[in-house]
């Protein structure tokens, strides 16, 4: 396997996985006065920037929570872009037109670019597992939250009153139920392209 | 639903399966694909799942102390009650030191001193006081946020490249970025006597946020015809 060099910045995503106050307050210092600056001076206010800020760190966390969060870049130009990016869909989105967008990726290198890509694949598929996990029952979604969450099926069983052997085959179903609707998805997209 | 196979999928990841099936339910991923694809998105499902629920506590906390340290970064009380006069007196005039002190190495050029659109006069062409007249009094005395929406209605009725180039100078006066780059780029594709003016504007714009790369870069890209080239060629030898 290819050894990937970090970047000793991967001390603020360890620092966001930990919840560790220091760093947050470092990186807001930091890295996001250039964020506002930017969202400010394309048609957004302090709010927006504000709210893209929190989407990115939530994103940021989430990601570095699933372990699959490894900076080989600088910190800074991998957080400026995402925030950008994300501020110019939300742009395109709310102001419905087509506005053009022409980006200067001109100083940024190519490990911030793979791994930005990485991190809104992440977001992506996040998003659509949170959209096909709505669509679940309630049933489903108790059970499943409880199989995440508790240690063991037969405690599982256990709170819901009902068998070990019906935990089981259910939790299944409803993974499966997700798995299809997921690979359904996946499916049309791959169509798209 | 195919309920068998996602059974099966559970077992399997639990080791529930006995020896023979298990073999035989790893020559099935190397022979279906659909079958490998299937048992790949019901595996990161489980990742999800985990990830979602594993640690709602922690995340919950994440997301409480994250907004409060946003709220104290975007929406700070102002911190000044309390201080003595003297301390703005002293904080005064160190900011008059570091002015004085940068000031001669502040190398970079400024918007505002390339700052001057011409005057517009599209007079004789709009009604006495329709939007275009409008447009063109809020223009003239720069007044641009009240031209803009003067603008808009004008080229909602039809666009011309000498509307939609005041407009974008509304726009990038305003600092509206985004929307000023994109008339500029229109006009600068297309093949109207306002095509080098947007070019040179749209560097403008990119002078105006600072960004002297993109700035000099479009500049280099103006003909040398252009009839106000001693600016460009001026503001090229300042950002070198």
């Amino acid at each position: 396997m290819e050894k990937i060099k970090i970047h000793h910045d991967q001390m603020y995503i360890d620092g966001l996985a930990a919840n560790d106050s220091v760093i947050i307050e470092s990186i807001y210092k930091k890295f996001v006065p250039k964020v506002v600056f930017f969202v400010l001076n394309n048609s957004g206010d302090r709010d927006q920037a504000q709210d893209i800020v929190q989407e990115v760190m939530i994103l940021l966390y989430n990601q570095a929570k699933a372990g699959t969060l490894k900076l080989t870049c600088p910190f800074d130009a991998y957080f400026f872009l995402l925030c950008k990016r994300k501020w110019l869909n939300e742009f395109k989105k709310i102001s419905n037109k087509g506005v053009t967008i022409h980006e200067d990726v001109v100083s940024i290198n190519e490990s911030a670019l793979e791994l930005i890509a990485q991190t809104e694949e992440f977001d992506e598929k996040q998003q659509l597992f949170d959209t096909m996990f709505q669509k679940l029952g309630d049933k489903c979604q108790e059970l499943l939250k409880l199989s995440f969450s508790v240690k063991s099926m037969e405690e599982v069983a256990e709170k819901l009153n009902v068998t070990y052997g019906y935990v089981r085959k259910k939790k299944s179903l409803c993974i499966g139920q997700l798995t299809q609707w997921i690979q359904e998805a996946k499916n049309f997209n791959s169509l798209k392209k | 639903m195919n309920e068998e196979r996602y059974i099966l999928f559970d077992q399997y990841l639990e080791g529930e399966l006995a020896v023979e099936e298990k073999n035989d339910f790893e020559k099935q991923l190397t022979e279906d694909a659909q079958f490998a694809s299937e048992f790949e998105t019901f595996k990161s499902v489980q990742l999800q799942l985990q990830n979602k629920f594993g640690f709602e506590e922690e995340r919950e906390a994440f997301k409480e102390n994250l907004n409060q340290i946003a709220e104290e970064y975007f929406n700070k009380k102002p911190k000044v009650i309390g201080l003595k006069p003297w301390y703005f007196a002293a904080a005064a005039s160190v900011a008059v030191l570091f002015g004085l002190f940068f000031f001669n190495y502040n190398q970079y050029p400024a918007f505002a001193d390339y700052n001057h659109p011409e005057q517009a006069s599209f007079a004789e062409r709009g009604s006495e006081d329709g939007p275009l007249k409008n447009a063109e009094k809020e223009f003239n005395a720069k007044r641009y946020s009240l031209a803009i929406p003067h603008f808009e209605a004008v080229l909602a009725k039809g666009k011309t490249p000498e509307i939609q180039f005041y407009y974008g100078v509304s726009l990038l006066e305003e600092s509206h970025y985004l929307k000023a780059e994109a008339v500029f780029d229109e006009l600068k594709t297309g093949n109207s006597v306002y095509k080098e003016k947007a070019t040179w504007y749209l560097a403008l714009s990119k002078l105006k946020q600072r960004d002297y790369e993109g700035c000099k870069k479009i500049l280099q890209g103006i003909s040398e015809d252009y009839e106000d080239y001693d600016e460009v060629q001026l503001l090229l030898d300042e950002l070198d």
